[in-house]
């Protein structure tokens, strides 16, 4: 254990440092990533306004909200671990991680970790400043504030579990980008990044519920934001634990399948 | 160019997973459409059919853009990184012309394909309102708008010639052109501006399909014209200036 | 077969295949494997058997392709074998234990394990938390390592503006800070200038000193192998050629020997005591067949005018280059 803290240290710092380098390329992905939810933002919006001031019980202010809460949970809960391990296959790198007495994902958690730290610095006066712009309303209180960051815990939890298990796959081949853009195009619509999962037909909200992106993103959101009751949220911080199971156990399985193809065992 | 084509169909996957993702790409958008007119029946005046062009426009010109010039500007700023550029150089061809066709994805022209089959559904549902002329319109646009975004592209690849870490700078038109799959008239004033003249996705997208379905004014097609003119020029211009530097500066 | 437990390697009949898929040139043969995939067997490494004792530097040789990288691959842990055993200090290397990882390294020649952006310093450090190295162990070594590699001035700066001999001393270090006590270098010294050639040669060869550390070594550069390794294991097509030392080797594969003969003559008239490789001035050199030798020289002192004679084995490349023409018919 003491090994593992002093690894996160290290592996801390070595991080900072490299991001330092990289700061305008930082700040010019981040904020191309909080484009995305003012588009929509903006979509629903003119939507709303034509249809007399809301759509579905949404006013422009509660769009505003949703999607600021949004673009910084997204910030919080994203990853781009499958292109790291893209990078190391083509460099052949694998090897010399498969050759540390410790686990390799844990160098990926910290490198992960420090990125949203750091970036924290750029994001948070950027939603700040299109707060001004847009205006939300927002209906936080203390007790959802409160339920607000375990929850937020376990979705940035789950979402790099299984994004970390998605980069595994380069064990078996590396032409998964159809799959990949499938995976983005369903956490596009499932997770709530197009829009509050209440505004889509009955049947998507219940295979939101049944697959892992809605606890990844759009549950926290809606958590702080006051758009869930009791029942809900204790229902959705449940499910988000049975996620955090199923994505460690596939993880674990599919690095030990993994492992076992890279070395050649004919798994 | 030939070679590389010769590449690309030698990995047999490429093929298929190329026709589902542009598929997919375009499922994606008309999903998103969907929800949309599921609460509505028009955004910011434009029809469902009309919308639906716009779609088609944006995967169109995403397959130009994917097709050559990504791959291309890629390709510059990597040799740049690399110092191999030399080679290029050395070649009895004007540079520019060169480092700007020789690389081709091939099996983009599906998206191109698709975004032509979803303009025609969109037409076909339109109707009677489009007419020959309309079609030259759109097609002219389409050539303003793709040297509009060349030139961009063109001049975003010559800076690495100084910075030469530009190439993560990439990502940020891939976001950005995703507002192109809404008429950029619903965005407020500043992100309008933004997305038309300092990173020109909407003179891709939203002018063309106008122009396609009808709603393009004379003053803004003359406007594309003249922008595109100026672009191509200014990109020429700088392209010229940075390989100047760059020549000078390895000697 | 018996295991000898005062050695710290032992192979036993390893063995390792490989499938890969075919693909033909050209355009008709690239549209036709879209429909049908061809494979083929390969062998990597075909049965090979060998022992090290603790503190040995042993080079590993052969032509490309021969099966050296995979071996040592398989004995880092990193590969399965398909058939066959190795025990690498006690432990069975593909269990990969993390008792065994604390105590061996593998450096690859072109490939590198520092953060690219960063001082290699800080590397260092993040290597000193994995291995759990103690502080006062960790400085200690880490002067040691500087002192023998003398990366002083190279520490602090970014491993991206290092020069290619400066990337590999740091390389070399990040990989030692542990004390492994078995090394595996694959190609160490590839694509270094000289100087930092000789500079790594001298430090492999003191580390292996300081620590008694077993290295396998497989270079490309005779001159590695020639510095620092007494034996030498020969691999051609998967196959233990020879196990041995340098001049055993060039003995039993080279037939011949090179006469070299200063003589103010000229090389005129020599042809008839072997065959005349080169001739320079005042000097020419002669391959003559090994039994022959003795002789053939015997004849050159009685027969000609000769200020200096000298006779050696051919360059150690040829000899391996004609021991693996041997080996694999």
């Amino acid at each position: 254990m003491k090994t593992l803290l002093a690894v996160y240290r290290a592996q801390f710092k070595t991080s900072f440092l490299m991001y330092l380098q990289y700061r305008t390329s930082s700040v010019l992905w981040l904020l191309g990533m909080v484009l995305e939810p003012v588009i929509y933002l903006v979509v629903w919006s003119t939507i709303a306004r034509a249809n007399g001031g809301a759509v579905d019980g949404y006013g422009v202010g509660d769009f505003a909200a949703y999607f600021l809460v949004l673009s910084l949970v997204n910030h919080l809960t994203d990853n781009w671990v499958y292109y790291e391990f893209q990078e190391r296959v083509r460099q052949g790198l694998l090897s010399a991680l498969l050759l540390r007495p410790i686990h390799p994902i844990h160098a990926d958690i910290a490198q992960n970790l420090t990125y949203k730290c750091i970036m924290l610095v750029v994001m948070l006066p950027t939603v700040g400043a299109l707060a001004l712009v847009f205006h939300p309303a927002a209906h936080v209180m203390l007790f959802t504030l409160l339920l607000f960051f375990p929850s937020l815990l376990l979705a940035i939890a789950i979402r790099f579990l299984v994004e970390w298990s998605l980069g595994l796959t380069v064990f078996w081949t590396t032409q998964m980008s159809a799959v990949l853009q499938a995976y983005y195009v369903a956490l596009f619509f499932l997770s709530g990044q197009m829009g509050p999962l209440t505004l889509f037909p009955v049947p998507v909200q219940l295979l939101a519920q049944l697959l892992p992106f809605q606890w990844m993103l759009a549950f926290p959101v809606q958590l702080l934001l006051g758009q869930l009751d009791q029942h809900a949220i204790v229902l959705g911080l449940v499910a988000q634990a049975m996620w955090l199971c199923l994505s460690l156990a596939l993880m674990t399985v599919l690095w030990h399948r993994g492992l076992r193809r890279y070395s050649g065992m004919g798994a | 160019m030939q070679l590389n084509i010769l590449r690309e169909l030698a990995y047999r996957g490429n093929f298929f997973t190329q026709i589902f993702q542009s598929l997919l790409s375009l499922g994606f958008g008309l999903l998103g459409l969907a929800v949309i007119f599921d609460h509505t029946s028009m955004l910011d005046e434009w029809q469902p059919a009309e919308l639906l062009a716009l779609l088609g426009t944006y995967q169109l010109v995403g397959g130009v853009i994917n097709l050559v010039i990504q791959p291309c500007m890629q390709q510059l700023m990597r040799e740049v990184h690399q110092g191999t550029m030399d080679f290029t150089l050395l070649k009895p061809a004007d540079t520019q012309f060169l480092v700007s066709i020789r690389q081709v994805q091939i099996w983009k022209l599906c998206d191109i394909a698709l975004g032509l089959a979803v303009v025609g559904v969109a037409l076909a549902h339109l109707g009677a309102t489009v007419g020959v002329w309309q079609v030259l319109m759109f097609i002219f646009a389409l050539a303003a708008g793709g040297s509009i975004v060349y030139s961009f592209w063109l001049m975003l690849a010559t800076c690495s010639f100084w910075v030469v870490r530009v190439e993560n700078i990439l990502v940020i038109f891939q976001d950005l052109y995703q507002a192109g799959r809404w008429p950029v008239s619903i965005y407020p004033s500043w992100l309008r501006w933004t997305l038309t003249f300092l990173v020109p996705v909407t003179v891709a997208t939203t002018i063309p399909a106008q122009a396609l379905i009808g709603q393009l004014a004379w003053p803004a097609l003359l406007g594309i014209a003249f922008f595109a003119l100026l672009a191509l020029l200014l990109s020429r211009w700088f392209w010229l200036f940075g390989l100047r530097h760059y020549t000078g500066a390895s000697a | 077969m018996l295991m000898d437990h005062s050695s710290v390697i032992s192979v036993c009949d390893l063995r390792r295949h490989y499938t890969v898929s075919r693909r033909d040139a050209g355009l008709k043969a690239a549209l036709r494997s879209i429909v049908r995939r061809v494979t083929s067997e390969v062998v990597a490494v075909d049965g090979i058997t060998f022992h090290l004792a603790p503190g040995e530097i042993v080079g590993f040789l052969g032509p490309n392709g021969a099966g050296k990288t995979t071996t040592l691959k398989m004995l880092s842990g990193l590969l399965y074998p398909t058939d066959g055993t190795a025990v690498v200090l006690d432990y069975v290397p593909w269990r990969r234990e993390r008792a065994l990882l604390q105590q061996i390294a593998l450096v690859m020649g072109q490939r590198s394990q520092l953060q690219w952006d960063i001082p290699a310093i800080d590397s260092f450090a993040l290597n000193q938390a994995i291995y759990r190295i103690d502080p006062p162990t960790y400085r200690h070594t880490l002067d040691e390592l500087t002192e023998l590699l003398d990366l002083a001035p190279l520490l602090t700066k970014p491993v991206r503006t290092l020069s290619l001999g400066e990337r590999m001393k740091c390389e070399l270090a990040a990989a030692l800070l542990h004390r492994p006590r078995v090394l595996f270098l694959d190609e160490p010294t590839i694509g270094l200038d000289v100087t930092s050639q000789r500079r790594i040669r001298t430090f492999i060869a003191e580390y292996n000193l300081r620590y008694e550390a077993t290295v396998l070594l497989t270079s490309h550069y005779m001159a590695d192998v020639e510095a620092l390794c007494r034996r030498v294991i020969l691999i051609h097509r998967g196959k233990l050629l020879f196990d041995g030392n340098l001049r055993e080797l060039a003995q039993r594969f080279s037939s011949h020997k090179t006469v070299t003969v200063y003589t103010p003559e000229g090389a005129s008239g020599l042809a008839s005591y072997g065959e005349v490789i080169s001739t320079e001035e005042g000097q020419v050199k002669l391959r003559v067949p090994r039994a022959d030798t003795a002789w053939v020289v015997h004849r050159l002192l009685e027969e000609r005018t000769i200020s200096d004679l000298t006779i050696e084995d051919p360059p150690i490349e040829q000899v391996i280059e004609q021991a693996s023409c041997l080996g694999g018919r």
